[in-house]
């Protein structure tokens, strides 16, 4: 079981976020930033495919997070491992 | 010497039989191929060489360190569509899901008719794409490894006794780790940055990464050679009278361009096929765990002759969150119910067509749906409702805004990705009418020839890797002057296990 590191699904965001080319990057960013403020939902509740692609951005780190994915079945740290183990053992690249 | 020659400075220069640009699906394979078969062989990769200790099985780190672009290139037009292209060596086939379909015979058959392209036909590409599915590994997925998000739709499909199947791959030693996507933490998805790329270098191919290959020198109608900024900012020449362009449909189409080559039809970057797709959910009684197993591993092909085919997808949390059709409280609760979640995807050999230009030396890929396109999404959907109702769904969630049934949904109601671009620099025996001749050499021009998605004249209705990897190969030994001869055995092959 992975230990919790609160860190990762906001890292992993910013990270996804920065390598996006622009506009998109700027696009994101304000998107998020609505998501996480209540009265920034109520702005994107106006319009259902931005509020749909504002809530799939910030749950996307969410459940990058294995504090919220581990509960869920997925263990990334687990099949990174397992692969790693494979790969070692049968001297794949 | 060009001026642009001059313009770049005098850096280091490598002289070679053939430089190949690109370590994708066309690129490694004609580089291994050559390589193997005694030339002198130098391959310039803009992206990196990655590290399979260091995929995490995380989508969204993966994302931004396999893809380019962080995986967020999307055409212009309704609806926009997301793009995703792999970037390093691999390119592509290192974040595919790894399907494996031979080019249909009714699609030959429309290219010797449309393109005039007469010798490729399925007898004479027979041995091409024999020779690569011994290379790849290629095999049926079998139920065990597919999982339950197949079994949901393979109960749905049987119910309703439409045509179905499992899904050949080019895997070995797959325990169904559920991230072909994201990095294969195993190594067991064999795509060519650790198949062909490493037979390349054994037969003494200079693989070069992080070289951004700037024009392909001409002089006097035949090739000289290309020049490139390397990633540490120095310049590189490499001097061949045989260079293979395979930067892919996006920018094989800007560096030809940009070279002033291909121009003379007028279709250089037009023609842009897609594969447009998107992706089902259906809330189920029984525990899924989509990403137990091979994502994409079943297939449903009962409405293909109308251009609509269904093939598995499935992913991690933090992927599903992002592309459930949902928000709010509504996403959460779905959200909440991750393991009853099943995943369909529905993909459609389009009839629309794009076009790629450069602007400010980034691609701008322009693509609108047309009616007919919009039909088969319409009817696609549809059945793909039916498909997980028949299965015994508790809900479906359709990509499409809240209220909108599938038969009246408009181009800008759907929410659509592609992973199949084709066309731009297509081939065409007739040089009025195409970029390369039927043995993909550009028209005009003796030593250039392209070897990636851009020469597929038209959509295929199935994934494409393994189209480009038989092209490559009959291009390979085209130069060579040799008849494709059967494959090489590689009998060093693990045997498949189950999580």
């Amino acid at each position: 079981m992975s230990r919790a590191k609160p860190d990762v699904g906001r890292e992993g965001l910013d990270r996804f976020v920065d390598s996006a080319p622009q506009p998109q990057r700027s696009g994101m960013r304000l998107l998020i930033a609505l998501e996480r403020r209540p009265r920034g939902r109520r702005v994107l509740a106006r319009a259902h495919a931005i509020d749909q692609l504002a809530t799939g951005l910030v749950a996307m780190g969410r459940y990058e997070d294995p504090a919220n994915a581990v509960p869920l079945g997925w263990d990334a740290d687990a099949v990174a491992a397992r692969g790693r183990a494979l790969r070692r053992e049968e001297g794949r690249l | 010497m060009t001026g642009r020659r001059r313009r770049a400075g005098v850096g280091r220069i490598i002289e070679a039989d053939v430089c190949v640009i690109g370590a994708g699906a066309g690129g490694a394979v004609a580089a291994a191929e050559l390589a193997e078969g005694g030339a002198s062989v130098v391959v310039l990769e803009q992206g990196p060489r990655h590290d399979a200790d260091r995929f995490s099985a995380r989508p969204l780190d993966m994302l931004a360190r396999l893809y380019r672009d962080g995986g967020q290139t999307t055409t212009l037009g309704t609806p926009p569509i997301l793009l995703p292209l792999g970037r390093g060596l691999g390119g592509t086939t290192l974040v595919n899901s790894g399907t494996c379909f031979r080019t249909p015979p009714a699609v030959l058959e429309r290219w010797r008719r449309e393109f005039g392209l007469e010798p490729l036909t399925a007898d004479a590409l027979d041995p091409c794409f024999a020779r690569v599915e011994a290379a790849l590994s290629i095999s049926e997925v079998t139920p065990e490894l597919a999982g339950g998000n197949a079994a949901v739709a393979r109960r749905g499909a049987e119910a309703l006794g439409w045509s179905h199947g499992y899904l050949r791959r080019n895997a070995r030693g797959c325990v169904g780790s559920g991230v072909c996507a994201f990095g294969c933490p195993t190594s067991a998805k064999q795509h060519v940055g650790i198949t062909y790329v490493p037979r390349a270098e054994a037969a003494g191919a200079q693989v070069i990464a992080g070289a951004d290959v700037r024009h392909v020198l001409v002089e006097r109608g035949a090739a000289r050679g290309v020049e490139a900024r390397l990633f540490d900012g120095g310049h590189l020449e490499v001097r061949a009278p045989t260079v293979v362009v395979a930067a892919g449909t996006i920018h094989t189409p800007l560096l030809l361009a940009r070279s002033g080559l291909g121009r003379a039809s007028g279709q250089l970057g037009r023609n842009l096929a897609l594969h447009p797709a998107t992706g089902a959910f259906a809330l189920m009684d029984e525990l899924v765990d989509m990403a137990n197993g091979v994502p994409q591993s079943f297939y449903v092909d009962e409405f293909a002759s109308e251009g609509i085919m269904f093939e598995g997808v499935a992913g991690p949390p933090s992927y599903v969150a992002m592309s459930l059709p949902l928000n709010g409280r509504r996403h959460e609760a779905a959200m909440a119910e991750y393991r009853r979640l099943a995943m369909f995807g529905l993909m459609v050999s389009d009839g629309s067509r794009g076009s790629v230009r450069a602007l400010a030396g980034r691609p701008v890929i322009r693509y609108e749906l047309i009616e007919e396109d919009v039909a088969r999404f319409r009817k696609g959907l549809a059945r793909m409702e039916e498909l997980f109702r028949a299965a015994g769904a508790r809900e479906v969630y359709l990509p499409l805004p809240h209220g909108v049934a599938p038969e009246r949904a408009r181009a800008r109601d759907l929410k659509l990705m592609a992973f199949h671009p084709l066309g731009t620099a297509r081939a065409d025996a007739r040089p009025a009418h195409g970029v390369v001749d039927e043995h993909l050499q550009l028209h005009g021009v003796r030593g250039v020839h392209v070897a990636d998605g851009s020469v597929v004249p038209s959509a295929l209705g199935v994934n494409p890797q393994l189209t480009i990897m038989a092209l490559a190969t009959r291009l390979a030994f085209g130069l060579l002057g040799r008849v494709v001869p059967p494959p090489t055995d590689r009998s060093d092959r693990a045997p498949e296990r189950v999580a």
